[in-house]
């Protein structure tokens, strides 16, 4: 039992070392087909693409705001208790957070419409992970201080918010050159959920205040709830020792990434439009959706409201029942006020949207002419739209949180090399940090694509003092769009 | 090109190769200390100056209750040291013995407090019991108590009346506890 909680919580725990979903380096490179699952109406310069399965596209965020590893771990001689108490204590707030999330392409193609060739079709399989923790500061303080000393403070229970899922996606995109300025595209998805928990609506407070019989009162006001699918499954397989953990789990994750879980469904949305002959207009709008949880749910919920000024004994009605027992009947008082209770109830979750809004400029010509004609969506290929050498543009990106949308906002320059390489650099401001620079790189080989990206690169300089970093590479085969 | 690119692949991998980190004590974990300090009422009694009359006799009151706050397992196994705090406030006429002792599973009296206050108009008594601390008394006694014995000696008479409206004797009692979570 120890054992297979500590599993979990290792393997939850796993999930907040993984870190926002801002993929700008990605965005909008046309060289790289994986930019298509970040805006479905971008210009698809390719006749199709297939990704090697399991290495076409892998991805991998982690950070925190607020504090580092280095500011708790640091071999510095200073005291970790107190280390803990002025940097995290003191130190975060509730918008401060560990929150992540990782991508591995299982599946990835797509193919260019054979009667209607504006037409670009796109579908594959990713399993992903997302995590987000918000430091719950008066619940911090709580178990670190505790109540004494804090006469009429409100801990506020709303601080405690979490969630995180692991989920397979099956997608299939349609994207569309519909003019020679503009090119749409959506991609319709199918989530199959594997595990899910969710707690981010709690509200209540408790307090310690003056008594009105006693020397102290302590209140509690609680409408807390722990949601979860999927996990009851595994901890049954932890649980059991007639059963390998590694093959029992592996057959949870199967059976419930395959449509045998929580399932729900989505929509990416998004566009290009080409202002002038060398400059464009993109966004996008992803997850769209919601999932229905109704496989192995189990629920916690928390409601109610209590004060207490410990066990009150007022003759002469204290000694009517001799057998009474005061203790037991306070918390059977406490219990039938704020029920602990466990539910099996369906639930529905919204999916983090994203929204990505991008301008790009591109100049130097390198090759045949790029101006802009009156022609058509043929001309809208890899000749015409990646003859520039050099592209500069800015990107807005947000997702929403469940302490509302985090923001980020990036400048990127990008130099073509023919058709072999392709290099990006970036530098994005967001809430983790303030210089974060990354560089990208696509490697094209015959038909073999190859990309590499990474982000904050000055955090390399001390990793553990890093509140941010990425990785992304990837391995397609392209047939590139000639006409 | 060929320069830039070679520059380019060259930075990428010194990053990662080269990225470096200052010196860290994972293990400083096992030094961390969470102790936080919780702090609740125990205990109210209220009794009136018509119960201790009405009773006639000098021992008015006794009475013997579980407790089991303080052996709860998490309670128990946890807590380091702690202070418990009485108020004792008499409104009667009569001075007044009040005696509280802590039980343990078997009845044994683990420790004993005993508040003799005289009648009215008196000032209400307070005191600190620490245990768990050098200076204190043994935290066993604490972790051990499951009842608490509460008796009380009327050391006056059964007939006067307070002129006090409502006369009681009131003993309030809160107590305060460092508990190790890590």
């Amino acid at each position: 039992m120890r054992n297979s909680s500590l599993l979990i919580l290792s393997a939850l725990g796993g999930l907040f070392l993984l870190q926002a979903q801002n993929k700008q380096l990605l965005y909008d490179f046309q060289e790289i087909p994986q930019s298509l699952m970040l805006n479905p109406g971008m210009q698809t310069p390719y006749d199709w693409h297939a990704g090697i399965p399991f290495l076409s596209g892998f991805s991998f965020q982690a950070g925190t705001s607020g504090i580092s590893v280095n500011d708790i771990f640091a071999n510095d001689g200073l005291d970790i208790n107190d280390k803990v108490r002025q940097r995290a204590i003191n130190g975060l707030s509730i918008r401060d957070e560990i929150s992540g999330v990782y991508q591995i392409e299982v599946l990835y193609g797509g193919f260019r419409g054979r009667n209607n060739p504006e037409n670009y079709f796109s579908f594959g399989i990713y399993n992903e992970g997302v995590g987000i923790n918000y430091w719950p500061s008066d619940l911090a303080v709580l178990a670190f201080d505790g109540n004494a000393g804090q006469l009429n403070r409100r801990f506020d229970l709303s601080h405690l918010k979490t969630r995180g899922e692991l989920l397979n996606v099956f997608h299939f995109g349609w994207n569309r050159n519909w003019s020679r300025d503009l090119t749409v595209g959506a991609r319709a998805k199918i989530y199959s959920g594997i595990l899910n928990f969710h707690s981010s609506t709690n509200d209540g407070y408790f307090v310690t205040t003056p008594g009105v019989n006693n020397i102290l009162a302590s209140t509690l006001v609680s409408n807390m709830q722990l949601r979860t699918s999927g996990l009851q499954s595994i901890k049954d397989v932890l649980d059991d020792d007639s059963i390998d953990n590694t093959s029992g789990i592996s057959s949870i994750f199967t059976k419930r990434g395959f449509f045998g879980g929580d399932l729900g469904m989505g929509l990416d949305l998004g566009f290009t439009y080409q202002i002038s002959s060398s400059t464009y207009v993109m966004g996008s709008l992803l997850d769209l959706g919601l999932m229905y949880h109704s496989g192995d749910i189990r629920n916690f919920t928390l409601e109610g409201g209590a004060t207490i000024e410990g066990v009150e004994l007022i003759l002469p009605d204290a000694l009517e029942d001799p057998n009474a027992d005061f203790w037991q009947d306070l918390v059977d008082q406490i219990e039938a006020f704020i029920p602990f209770e466990e539910n099996t109830n369906n639930y529905v979750t919204f999916r983090p949207t994203k929204f990505y809004g991008a301008i790009r400029h591109n100049f130097g010509e390198d090759g045949p002419s790029g101006e802009w004609c009156d022609c058509n969506y043929l001309t809208n290929s890899k000749d015409s739209n990646l003859t520039y050498k050099n592209s500069v543009g800015g990107q807005i990106y947000a997702i929403n949180r469940p302490r509302g949308p985090q923001v980020a906002v990036t400048a990127f320059y990008q130099r073509r090399f023919g058709n072999a390489l392709a290099l990006r650099g970036s530098y994005t401001v967001d809430k983790f940090t303030y210089t974060n620079i990354g560089l990208a790189a696509s490697f094209q080989a015959g038909p073999v694509n190859f990309y590499l990206m990474a982000d904050n690169l000055l955090g390399y300089q001390n990793l553990a003092a890093s509140h941010y970093a990425s990785f992304q590479f990837g391995i397609n085969i392209i047939s590139w769009h000639v006409n | 090109m060929k320069i830039f690119s070679k520059i380019f692949l060259s930075v990428l991998l010194a990053l990662n190769l080269m990225a470096c980190s200052d010196e860290q004590d994972f293990n400083q974990i096992d030094d961390l200390n969470i102790i936080p300090t919780a702090e609740a009422s125990l205990l109210f009694v209220e009794i009136p100056e018509e119960f201790i009359n009405e009773s006639g006799v000098p021992d008015f009151y006794t009475q013997t209750f579980n407790f089991g706050a303080f052996e709860e397992q998490f309670f128990a196994e946890n807590v380091l040291d702690g202070v418990i705090s009485y108020e004792v406030e008499n409104t009667t006429s009569k001075p007044l013995d009040v005696t509280i002792e802590f039980l343990d599973a078997g009845g044994n009296v683990l420790d004993t407090e005993r508040f003799t206050i005289d009648e009215a108009p008196t000032a209400v008594l307070l005191r600190e019991i620490t245990y768990g601390t050098p200076t204190g008394r043994d935290i066993n006694i604490i972790t051990s108590t499951s009842a608490i014995r509460l008796t009380g000696v009327n050391l006056g008479d059964n007939t006067s009346v307070s002129g006090i409206p409502e006369p009681v004797v009131l003993l309030r009692s809160s107590a305060m506890f460092r508990i190790r979570l890590k």
